[in-house]
Protein backbone atom coordinates (compact mmCIF):
# COMPACT_ATOMS: atom_id res chain seq x y z
CA UNK A 1 0.00 0.00 0.00
CA UNK A 2 0.75 3.40 -0.74
CA UNK A 3 0.85 6.28 1.34
CA UNK A 4 -0.60 9.76 0.35
CA UNK A 5 2.10 12.88 1.50
CA UNK A 6 -0.69 14.48 3.68
CA UNK A 7 -0.59 11.81 5.85
CA UNK A 8 2.89 11.63 6.85
CA UNK A 9 2.77 12.37 10.44
CA UNK A 10 3.67 16.21 11.30
CA UNK A 11 6.29 15.49 13.76
CA UNK A 12 8.21 13.09 10.97
CA UNK A 13 8.28 16.42 8.86
CA UNK A 14 9.57 18.99 11.09
CA UNK A 15 12.41 15.96 11.93
CA UNK A 16 13.97 15.00 8.70
CA UNK A 17 12.63 18.34 6.31
CA UNK A 18 15.25 20.66 7.07
CA UNK A 19 17.86 17.78 6.64
CA UNK A 20 17.33 17.61 2.83
CA UNK A 21 18.25 19.57 -0.16
CA UNK A 22 14.31 19.36 -1.44
CA UNK A 23 11.45 19.01 0.76
CA UNK A 24 8.89 18.12 -1.43
CA UNK A 25 11.11 16.10 -3.85
CA UNK A 26 11.54 14.33 -0.18
CA UNK A 27 8.19 14.43 0.54
CA UNK A 28 6.79 12.68 -2.75
CA UNK A 29 9.64 10.54 -3.00
CA UNK A 30 8.20 8.84 0.29
CA UNK A 31 4.62 8.42 -0.89
CA UNK A 32 5.57 6.48 -4.45
CA UNK A 33 6.00 2.57 -3.64
CA UNK A 34 10.22 1.52 -4.02
CA UNK A 35 10.91 -0.22 -7.86
CA UNK A 36 11.77 -3.98 -6.97
CA UNK A 37 15.09 -4.98 -7.97
CA UNK A 38 17.03 -7.80 -7.83
CA UNK A 39 21.14 -9.13 -7.76
CA UNK A 40 22.57 -11.47 -9.96
CA UNK A 41 23.85 -14.53 -8.07
CA UNK A 42 27.20 -15.32 -9.73
CA UNK A 43 27.85 -18.30 -7.85
CA UNK A 44 24.65 -19.46 -10.15
CA UNK A 45 24.61 -17.14 -13.12
CA UNK A 46 25.85 -14.50 -15.39
CA UNK A 47 24.25 -11.02 -15.67
CA UNK A 48 24.85 -11.64 -19.61
CA UNK A 49 22.23 -15.05 -19.29
CA UNK A 50 19.86 -13.78 -16.99
CA UNK A 51 19.23 -10.61 -18.81
CA UNK A 52 19.23 -12.89 -21.99
CA UNK A 53 16.53 -14.52 -20.73
CA UNK A 54 14.00 -11.84 -19.06
CA UNK A 55 14.80 -10.94 -22.63
CA UNK A 56 12.98 -13.96 -24.11
CA UNK A 57 10.14 -13.57 -21.47
CA UNK A 58 9.24 -10.30 -22.28
CA UNK A 59 10.06 -8.94 -18.81
CA UNK A 60 11.67 -5.47 -18.98
CA UNK A 61 14.87 -4.69 -16.76
CA UNK A 62 16.45 -1.32 -15.65
CA UNK A 63 20.49 -1.76 -15.31
CA UNK A 64 21.73 0.52 -11.93
CA UNK A 65 24.36 2.81 -12.73
CA UNK A 66 26.66 2.01 -9.60
CA UNK A 67 26.44 -1.87 -9.71
CA UNK A 68 26.36 -4.47 -12.77
CA UNK A 69 25.18 -6.82 -10.92
CA UNK A 70 21.97 -5.52 -10.21
CA UNK A 71 18.69 -4.65 -11.68
CA UNK A 72 15.49 -2.71 -11.28
CA UNK A 73 12.55 -4.69 -12.18
CA UNK A 74 8.79 -3.92 -11.69
CA UNK A 75 7.35 -7.21 -12.75
CA UNK A 76 6.27 -8.59 -9.66
CA UNK A 77 5.81 -11.88 -11.95
CA UNK A 78 9.88 -12.19 -11.73
CA UNK A 79 9.22 -14.19 -8.53
CA UNK A 80 7.78 -16.61 -10.82
CA UNK A 81 10.39 -17.09 -12.84
CA UNK A 82 12.83 -19.87 -13.55
CA UNK A 83 15.94 -17.60 -12.48
CA UNK A 84 14.03 -16.66 -9.10
CA UNK A 85 13.84 -20.49 -8.52
CA UNK A 86 17.05 -21.61 -8.66
CA UNK A 87 18.51 -19.26 -7.13
CA UNK A 88 20.17 -17.36 -10.17
CA UNK A 89 18.83 -14.20 -9.17
CA UNK A 90 18.21 -12.86 -5.20
CA UNK A 91 15.52 -10.14 -4.96
CA UNK A 92 17.01 -7.68 -3.02
CA UNK A 93 16.15 -3.65 -2.12
CA UNK A 94 18.89 -1.71 -4.03
CA UNK A 95 20.49 -0.15 -0.95
CA UNK A 96 20.74 -2.93 0.72
CA UNK A 97 23.35 -4.15 -1.20
CA UNK A 98 26.26 -1.40 -0.31
CA UNK A 99 27.71 -2.62 2.29
CA UNK A 100 29.43 -5.58 1.32
CA UNK A 101 30.31 -3.55 -2.31
CA UNK A 102 32.00 -1.26 -0.01
CA UNK A 103 34.47 -3.97 0.91
CA UNK A 104 34.33 -6.00 -2.21
CA UNK A 105 37.99 -5.02 -3.28
CA UNK A 106 38.83 -6.89 0.16
CA UNK A 107 36.51 -9.70 0.07
CA UNK A 108 38.11 -12.22 -2.83
CA UNK A 109 40.77 -12.50 -0.49
CA UNK A 110 39.27 -12.27 2.92
CA UNK A 111 39.80 -15.58 5.61
CA UNK A 112 37.20 -14.96 7.71
CA UNK A 113 34.27 -12.41 7.45
CA UNK A 114 31.30 -11.44 10.20
CA UNK A 115 28.09 -10.57 9.41
CA UNK A 116 26.85 -9.75 12.85
CA UNK A 117 22.98 -9.19 12.33
CA UNK A 118 22.77 -11.23 9.09
CA UNK A 119 18.81 -12.17 9.08
CA UNK A 120 17.53 -13.13 6.57
CA UNK A 121 20.65 -12.93 4.67
CA UNK A 122 20.61 -10.55 1.95
CA UNK A 123 24.26 -9.50 3.19
CA UNK A 124 25.32 -12.69 4.02
CA UNK A 125 24.40 -13.98 -0.09
CA UNK A 126 26.00 -11.26 -1.42
CA UNK A 127 28.97 -11.45 0.53
CA UNK A 128 29.54 -15.40 -0.60
CA UNK A 129 28.61 -14.17 -4.04
CA UNK A 130 31.58 -11.68 -4.08
CA UNK A 131 34.22 -14.14 -2.19
CA UNK A 132 33.41 -16.30 -4.52
CA UNK A 133 32.21 -19.50 -1.88
CA UNK A 134 36.11 -19.12 -0.46
CA UNK A 135 37.16 -18.39 2.81
CA UNK A 136 34.43 -18.43 5.74
CA UNK A 137 31.24 -15.98 6.97
CA UNK A 138 30.09 -16.03 9.83
CA UNK A 139 26.13 -15.42 9.89
CA UNK A 140 25.03 -14.65 13.29
CA UNK A 141 21.97 -13.45 14.39
CA UNK A 142 20.33 -12.85 17.24
CA UNK A 143 16.81 -14.42 16.32
CA UNK A 144 15.90 -18.01 16.32
CA UNK A 145 13.14 -17.60 14.36
CA UNK A 146 14.94 -15.46 11.69
CA UNK A 147 17.63 -17.67 11.41
CA UNK A 148 15.12 -20.07 9.71
CA UNK A 149 14.61 -17.55 6.99
CA UNK A 150 18.77 -17.08 6.67
CA UNK A 151 19.30 -20.59 6.28
CA UNK A 152 16.64 -21.04 3.34
CA UNK A 153 18.23 -17.82 2.00
CA UNK A 154 22.22 -19.38 2.00
CA UNK A 155 20.73 -22.73 0.43
CA UNK A 156 18.94 -20.93 -2.68
CA UNK A 157 22.31 -19.14 -3.40
CA UNK A 158 24.92 -22.23 -2.91
CA UNK A 159 26.95 -20.51 -0.19
CA UNK A 160 29.20 -23.16 0.82
CA UNK A 161 31.73 -20.85 2.90
CA UNK A 162 29.04 -19.88 5.79
CA UNK A 163 28.68 -20.66 9.02
CA UNK A 164 25.53 -19.95 10.78
CA UNK A 165 25.52 -18.71 14.81
CA UNK A 166 22.32 -17.85 17.15
CA UNK A 167 23.57 -15.80 19.57
CA UNK A 168 23.36 -12.33 20.88
CA UNK A 169 26.84 -10.74 19.19
CA UNK A 170 27.40 -8.93 22.53
CA UNK A 171 28.17 -12.43 23.67
CA UNK A 172 30.39 -13.05 20.58
CA UNK A 173 34.14 -14.56 21.64
CA UNK A 174 37.10 -12.65 20.75
CA UNK A 175 38.05 -13.11 17.57
CA UNK A 176 40.10 -11.47 14.47
CA UNK A 177 38.17 -11.07 11.66
CA UNK A 178 39.21 -9.38 8.49
CA UNK A 179 35.89 -7.73 7.65
CA UNK A 180 32.60 -6.97 9.90
CA UNK A 181 29.19 -6.17 8.87
CA UNK A 182 26.70 -4.86 11.09
CA UNK A 183 23.60 -3.94 9.44
CA UNK A 184 21.92 -2.76 12.64
CA UNK A 185 18.39 -3.49 13.73
CA UNK A 186 16.88 0.15 13.47
CA UNK A 187 13.75 1.82 13.56
CA UNK A 188 13.46 1.44 9.80
CA UNK A 189 12.31 4.87 8.56
CA UNK A 190 13.55 4.78 5.51
CA UNK A 191 11.74 1.38 4.74
CA UNK A 192 8.73 3.58 4.35
CA UNK A 193 8.01 3.19 0.58
CA UNK A 194 7.80 -0.72 0.54
CA UNK A 195 6.35 -0.91 4.34
CA UNK A 196 4.52 2.18 5.17
CA UNK A 197 3.16 0.62 8.41
CA UNK A 198 5.97 2.55 9.47
CA UNK A 199 4.33 5.24 10.63
CA UNK A 200 1.46 3.73 12.17
CA UNK A 201 4.09 2.93 15.21
CA UNK A 202 6.82 5.77 14.43
CA UNK A 203 8.12 7.90 17.66
CA UNK A 204 10.81 10.38 17.81
CA UNK A 205 11.41 8.54 20.92
CA UNK A 206 11.61 4.93 19.54
CA UNK A 207 14.95 6.16 17.78
CA UNK A 208 16.61 5.67 21.29
CA UNK A 209 15.70 2.63 21.96
CA UNK A 210 17.66 1.31 19.11
CA UNK A 211 20.14 3.56 19.41
CA UNK A 212 21.36 2.08 23.07
CA UNK A 213 21.75 -1.36 21.41
CA UNK A 214 23.19 0.48 17.77
CA UNK A 215 26.40 1.86 19.88
CA UNK A 216 26.97 -1.38 22.15
CA UNK A 217 26.84 -3.16 18.73
CA UNK A 218 29.08 -0.85 16.16
CA UNK A 219 31.94 -1.38 19.29
CA UNK A 220 31.49 -4.58 19.42
CA UNK A 221 32.02 -5.00 15.72
CA UNK A 222 34.95 -3.36 16.10
CA UNK A 223 36.60 -4.93 18.53
CA UNK A 224 35.73 -8.27 16.89
CA UNK A 225 38.07 -6.69 13.89
CA UNK A 226 41.81 -7.71 13.34
CA UNK A 227 44.14 -4.84 13.10
CA UNK A 228 44.09 -3.46 9.34
CA UNK A 229 40.06 -4.79 9.30
CA UNK A 230 37.20 -3.19 7.86
CA UNK A 231 33.70 -2.48 9.55
CA UNK A 232 31.07 -1.37 7.64
CA UNK A 233 27.82 -0.06 9.73
CA UNK A 234 24.72 0.50 7.70
CA UNK A 235 21.16 1.26 9.21
CA UNK A 236 17.91 1.81 6.67
CA UNK A 237 16.70 4.45 8.47
CA UNK A 238 17.34 8.77 8.68
CA UNK A 239 17.68 9.42 12.35
CA UNK A 240 20.77 10.81 13.55
CA UNK A 241 20.50 9.17 17.09
CA UNK A 242 20.94 5.77 14.93
CA UNK A 243 23.77 7.33 12.63
CA UNK A 244 26.03 9.53 13.13
CA UNK A 245 25.29 9.71 16.70
CA UNK A 246 26.44 5.65 17.01
CA UNK A 247 29.58 6.61 14.90
CA UNK A 248 30.31 9.24 16.89
CA UNK A 249 30.17 6.93 20.14
CA UNK A 250 32.61 4.76 18.52
CA UNK A 251 35.23 7.24 17.84
CA UNK A 252 34.78 8.80 21.17
CA UNK A 253 35.39 4.90 23.22
CA UNK A 254 37.55 3.51 21.00
CA UNK A 255 40.17 6.06 19.72
CA UNK A 256 42.12 3.43 17.25
CA UNK A 257 38.72 3.57 14.61
CA UNK A 258 39.27 5.61 11.97
CA UNK A 259 36.75 6.55 8.99
CA UNK A 260 37.38 5.75 5.32
CA UNK A 261 35.63 8.21 2.99
CA UNK A 262 32.74 6.55 0.96
CA UNK A 263 32.57 6.98 -2.94
CA UNK A 264 30.98 4.83 -5.34
CA UNK A 265 30.94 5.52 -8.96
CA UNK A 266 27.43 6.55 -10.37
CA UNK A 267 25.39 6.74 -7.11
CA UNK A 268 24.53 9.84 -5.28
CA UNK A 269 25.43 10.37 -1.63
CA UNK A 270 24.84 13.09 0.58
CA UNK A 271 27.01 14.08 3.57
CA UNK A 272 25.92 13.41 6.99
CA UNK A 273 24.17 15.75 9.79
CA UNK A 274 26.69 17.49 11.57
CA UNK A 275 25.19 18.45 14.74
CA UNK A 276 21.71 17.09 16.26
CA UNK A 277 19.97 18.40 19.79
CA UNK A 278 22.31 20.44 20.14
CA UNK A 279 25.63 18.33 20.14
CA UNK A 280 27.75 18.84 17.98
CA UNK A 281 29.54 15.37 16.22
CA UNK A 282 33.15 14.83 15.51
CA UNK A 283 34.33 15.65 12.33
CA UNK A 284 35.44 12.37 11.27
CA UNK A 285 31.69 11.16 11.10
CA UNK A 286 31.46 13.48 8.04
CA UNK A 287 33.07 10.84 6.17
CA UNK A 288 30.18 8.52 6.74
CA UNK A 289 27.37 9.19 4.12
CA UNK A 290 23.57 9.01 3.49
CA UNK A 291 21.42 8.35 0.60
CA UNK A 292 18.04 9.95 0.42
CA UNK A 293 14.71 7.78 -1.31
CA UNK A 294 14.69 11.08 -3.84
CA UNK A 295 18.08 10.87 -4.93
CA UNK A 296 18.48 7.17 -6.86
CA UNK A 297 14.92 6.18 -6.23
CA UNK A 298 15.71 3.83 -3.98
CA UNK A 299 15.42 3.48 0.16
CA UNK A 300 16.88 5.47 2.93
CA UNK A 301 20.19 4.25 3.87
CA UNK A 302 23.36 5.33 6.04
CA UNK A 303 26.77 3.73 5.77
CA UNK A 304 29.72 4.35 7.51
CA UNK A 305 32.98 2.71 6.65
CA UNK A 306 35.16 1.63 9.83
CA UNK A 307 39.28 0.71 9.73
CA UNK A 308 41.25 -0.54 12.30
CA UNK B 1 29.88 -41.17 15.19
CA UNK B 2 27.14 -43.15 15.95
CA UNK B 3 23.44 -42.71 13.65
CA UNK B 4 19.89 -42.77 15.52
CA UNK B 5 18.25 -46.01 14.39
CA UNK B 6 21.16 -48.27 13.13
CA UNK B 7 23.73 -50.21 14.86
CA UNK B 8 25.93 -49.17 11.60
CA UNK B 9 28.91 -46.66 13.05
CA UNK B 10 30.25 -44.51 10.69
CA UNK B 11 33.33 -42.15 10.71
CA UNK B 12 33.50 -38.46 9.33
CA UNK B 13 36.39 -39.73 7.09
CA UNK B 14 34.50 -42.62 5.56
CA UNK B 15 31.45 -40.90 4.98
CA UNK B 16 33.53 -38.09 2.71
CA UNK B 17 34.72 -41.00 0.93
CA UNK B 18 31.73 -42.36 0.39
CA UNK B 19 30.21 -39.50 -1.02
CA UNK B 20 32.48 -38.73 -3.41
CA UNK B 21 32.83 -41.83 -4.71
CA UNK B 22 29.10 -42.18 -5.00
CA UNK B 23 29.18 -38.39 -6.59
CA UNK B 24 31.87 -39.69 -9.19
CA UNK B 25 30.28 -42.87 -9.81
CA UNK B 26 26.63 -41.49 -10.28
CA UNK B 27 26.87 -37.91 -11.79
CA UNK B 28 30.85 -37.67 -12.49
CA UNK B 29 31.58 -35.22 -10.24
CA UNK B 30 35.39 -35.33 -9.55
CA UNK B 31 36.75 -34.40 -6.18
CA UNK B 32 38.10 -31.20 -7.00
CA UNK B 33 34.78 -30.04 -6.40
CA UNK B 34 34.44 -30.60 -3.17
CA UNK B 35 38.31 -30.38 -2.16
CA UNK B 36 38.01 -26.61 -1.34
CA UNK B 37 35.49 -27.62 1.58
CA UNK B 38 35.20 -30.06 3.98
CA UNK B 39 32.24 -32.51 5.03
CA UNK B 40 30.41 -32.30 8.24
CA UNK B 41 28.59 -35.22 9.34
CA UNK B 42 25.69 -34.02 11.71
CA UNK B 43 22.94 -36.46 13.42
CA UNK B 44 20.77 -38.83 11.56
CA UNK B 45 23.41 -38.83 8.82
CA UNK B 46 23.30 -35.80 7.88
CA UNK B 47 25.93 -34.43 5.45
CA UNK B 48 26.91 -31.10 5.07
CA UNK B 49 29.72 -29.03 2.86
CA UNK B 50 30.86 -25.82 4.22
CA UNK B 51 34.31 -23.85 4.31
CA UNK B 52 37.43 -25.72 5.80
CA UNK B 53 37.95 -23.57 8.32
CA UNK B 54 35.56 -23.46 11.16
CA UNK B 55 36.58 -21.33 13.86
CA UNK B 56 35.90 -23.18 17.22
CA UNK B 57 32.84 -21.82 19.05
CA UNK B 58 29.86 -22.87 20.92
CA UNK B 59 26.43 -22.08 19.68
CA UNK B 60 26.96 -22.96 15.73
CA UNK B 61 23.59 -23.76 14.05
CA UNK B 62 24.38 -24.88 11.27
CA UNK B 63 28.22 -25.14 8.75
CA UNK B 64 27.73 -24.86 5.09
CA UNK B 65 24.89 -26.19 2.97
CA UNK B 66 23.33 -29.44 3.21
CA UNK B 67 24.41 -31.87 0.53
CA UNK B 68 22.98 -35.40 1.03
CA UNK B 69 21.92 -38.22 3.64
CA UNK B 70 23.71 -41.20 4.56
CA UNK B 71 21.56 -43.79 5.46
CA UNK B 72 23.56 -46.97 3.86
CA UNK B 73 22.57 -45.60 0.92
CA UNK B 74 23.73 -42.00 -0.62
CA UNK B 75 21.06 -39.48 -1.03
CA UNK B 76 21.88 -36.26 -2.53
CA UNK B 77 20.35 -33.16 -1.75
CA UNK B 78 18.74 -30.09 -4.22
CA UNK B 79 20.96 -27.91 -3.14
CA UNK B 80 23.86 -29.96 -3.78
CA UNK B 81 22.93 -30.65 -7.10
CA UNK B 82 21.85 -26.81 -8.01
CA UNK B 83 24.86 -25.74 -7.30
CA UNK B 84 27.04 -28.78 -9.16
CA UNK B 85 24.15 -29.28 -11.36
CA UNK B 86 26.47 -27.31 -14.54
CA UNK B 87 29.55 -30.01 -14.32
CA UNK B 88 26.77 -32.53 -13.79
CA UNK B 89 27.66 -35.47 -16.53
CA UNK B 90 25.48 -38.35 -16.56
CA UNK B 91 22.21 -39.78 -14.71
CA UNK B 92 20.78 -36.15 -15.77
CA UNK B 93 17.03 -35.53 -17.40
CA UNK B 94 17.02 -33.04 -20.14
CA UNK B 95 13.44 -31.61 -19.36
CA UNK B 96 10.63 -31.03 -21.51
CA UNK B 97 9.40 -27.77 -20.78
CA UNK B 98 5.18 -28.68 -19.58
CA UNK B 99 7.80 -31.42 -17.43
CA UNK B 100 9.97 -28.46 -15.96
CA UNK B 101 7.05 -26.59 -15.11
CA UNK B 102 5.44 -29.95 -13.37
CA UNK B 103 8.93 -30.99 -11.24
CA UNK B 104 9.22 -27.15 -10.35
CA UNK B 105 5.65 -27.00 -8.83
CA UNK B 106 6.45 -30.46 -6.85
CA UNK B 107 4.57 -33.11 -8.75
CA UNK B 108 6.46 -36.63 -10.43
CA UNK B 109 7.43 -36.81 -13.59
CA UNK B 110 7.21 -39.52 -16.42
CA UNK B 111 9.80 -39.62 -18.41
CA UNK B 112 9.43 -40.41 -23.01
CA UNK B 113 11.33 -43.23 -23.68
CA UNK B 114 14.24 -41.33 -25.46
CA UNK B 115 14.50 -39.05 -22.08
CA UNK B 116 15.18 -42.55 -20.73
CA UNK B 117 18.03 -44.24 -22.72
CA UNK B 118 21.34 -42.82 -20.78
CA UNK B 119 19.84 -43.12 -17.37
CA UNK B 120 19.70 -45.43 -14.90
CA UNK B 121 17.61 -45.82 -11.82
CA UNK B 122 18.43 -44.44 -8.59
CA UNK B 123 19.09 -40.28 -7.97
CA UNK B 124 18.70 -37.64 -11.08
CA UNK B 125 19.36 -34.23 -11.79
CA UNK B 126 16.47 -32.55 -13.29
CA UNK B 127 17.16 -30.13 -15.55
CA UNK B 128 16.16 -27.98 -18.05
CA UNK B 129 17.82 -25.82 -20.40
CA UNK B 130 20.81 -26.31 -19.06
CA UNK B 131 20.03 -25.01 -15.79
CA UNK B 132 19.65 -27.07 -12.87
CA UNK B 133 16.24 -27.16 -11.13
CA UNK B 134 16.85 -30.19 -8.33
CA UNK B 135 16.65 -33.76 -7.33
CA UNK B 136 14.46 -36.49 -8.30
CA UNK B 137 14.25 -40.24 -7.57
CA UNK B 138 14.03 -42.76 -11.45
CA UNK B 139 12.37 -45.51 -11.05
CA UNK B 140 10.04 -47.86 -13.67
CA UNK B 141 10.26 -44.55 -16.06
CA UNK B 142 8.97 -42.07 -13.44
CA UNK B 143 10.75 -39.28 -11.46
CA UNK B 144 9.62 -39.05 -8.13
CA UNK B 145 9.99 -35.23 -7.02
CA UNK B 146 12.48 -34.64 -4.06
CA UNK B 147 12.29 -30.87 -3.94
CA UNK B 148 11.73 -29.99 -0.71
CA UNK B 149 8.45 -28.71 -0.02
CA UNK B 150 9.36 -24.91 1.01
CA UNK B 151 11.57 -24.76 -2.70
CA UNK B 152 8.55 -25.64 -4.63
CA UNK B 153 6.96 -23.00 -7.30
CA UNK B 154 4.44 -22.68 -9.72
CA UNK B 155 7.01 -21.05 -12.39
CA UNK B 156 5.27 -18.95 -15.26
CA UNK B 157 8.33 -18.10 -17.20
CA UNK B 158 10.94 -20.56 -17.93
C1 LIG C 1 18.30 -4.92 9.72
S1 LIG C 1 18.14 -6.58 10.22
C2 LIG C 1 19.42 -7.38 9.32
C3 LIG C 1 19.13 -7.62 7.88
C4 LIG C 1 20.16 -8.50 7.20
N1 LIG C 1 21.51 -7.97 7.40
C5 LIG C 1 19.90 -8.67 5.73
O1 LIG C 1 20.53 -7.97 4.93
O2 LIG C 1 19.08 -9.52 5.34
C6 LIG C 1 18.78 -6.57 11.86
C7 LIG C 1 18.96 -7.94 12.49
O3 LIG C 1 19.69 -7.79 13.71
C8 LIG C 1 19.30 -8.82 14.59
N2 LIG C 1 19.76 -8.43 15.94
C9 LIG C 1 19.21 -7.55 16.79
N3 LIG C 1 19.93 -7.45 17.92
C10 LIG C 1 20.98 -8.31 17.79
C11 LIG C 1 22.08 -8.69 18.65
N4 LIG C 1 22.21 -8.15 19.85
N5 LIG C 1 22.95 -9.62 18.20
C12 LIG C 1 22.78 -10.18 16.98
N6 LIG C 1 21.77 -9.86 16.14
C13 LIG C 1 20.88 -8.94 16.53
C14 LIG C 1 17.80 -8.90 14.37
O4 LIG C 1 17.31 -10.16 14.77
C15 LIG C 1 17.68 -8.66 12.87
O5 LIG C 1 17.61 -9.87 12.17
Amino acid sequence: MTGQAESIPAPFRARYCPLVDDENAFLASLSRLLPKAFRINTLKSTREDVSERFAGYGIGLATVPWYEDAFVCDNPEAGFSLEHFTGAIYMQELVSMLPPLLIRDILPGARMVLDGCAAPGSKTTQLAALMGNRGTIIANDVSYSRIRALKFNLEKVGALNTVITNRDLMAFPDMDFDAVIIDAPCSAEGTIRKNWEVFDTWSARGVQTYARVQKQLIVKGFDLLAPGGTMVYSTCTFAPEENEAVVDELLKSRPDAKLEPIAIDGLKTSGTVESWDGAEFDPETRKAVRIWPHHNDTGGFFLAKVKK
Amino acid sequence: MRRKGSSETISPQDVSGKILGYMEERFGLGPELFSPYRMYLASKGRVYLGPRNVPDMPKIATIGLLIARVNGAVKPSTNLLQIMGKHVEKNAVELEKQQALDFAKGQDVRLAPAQLATLRDGYVLMRYNAEPLGCGFLRLGAVKNMLPKAKRLPLRFI
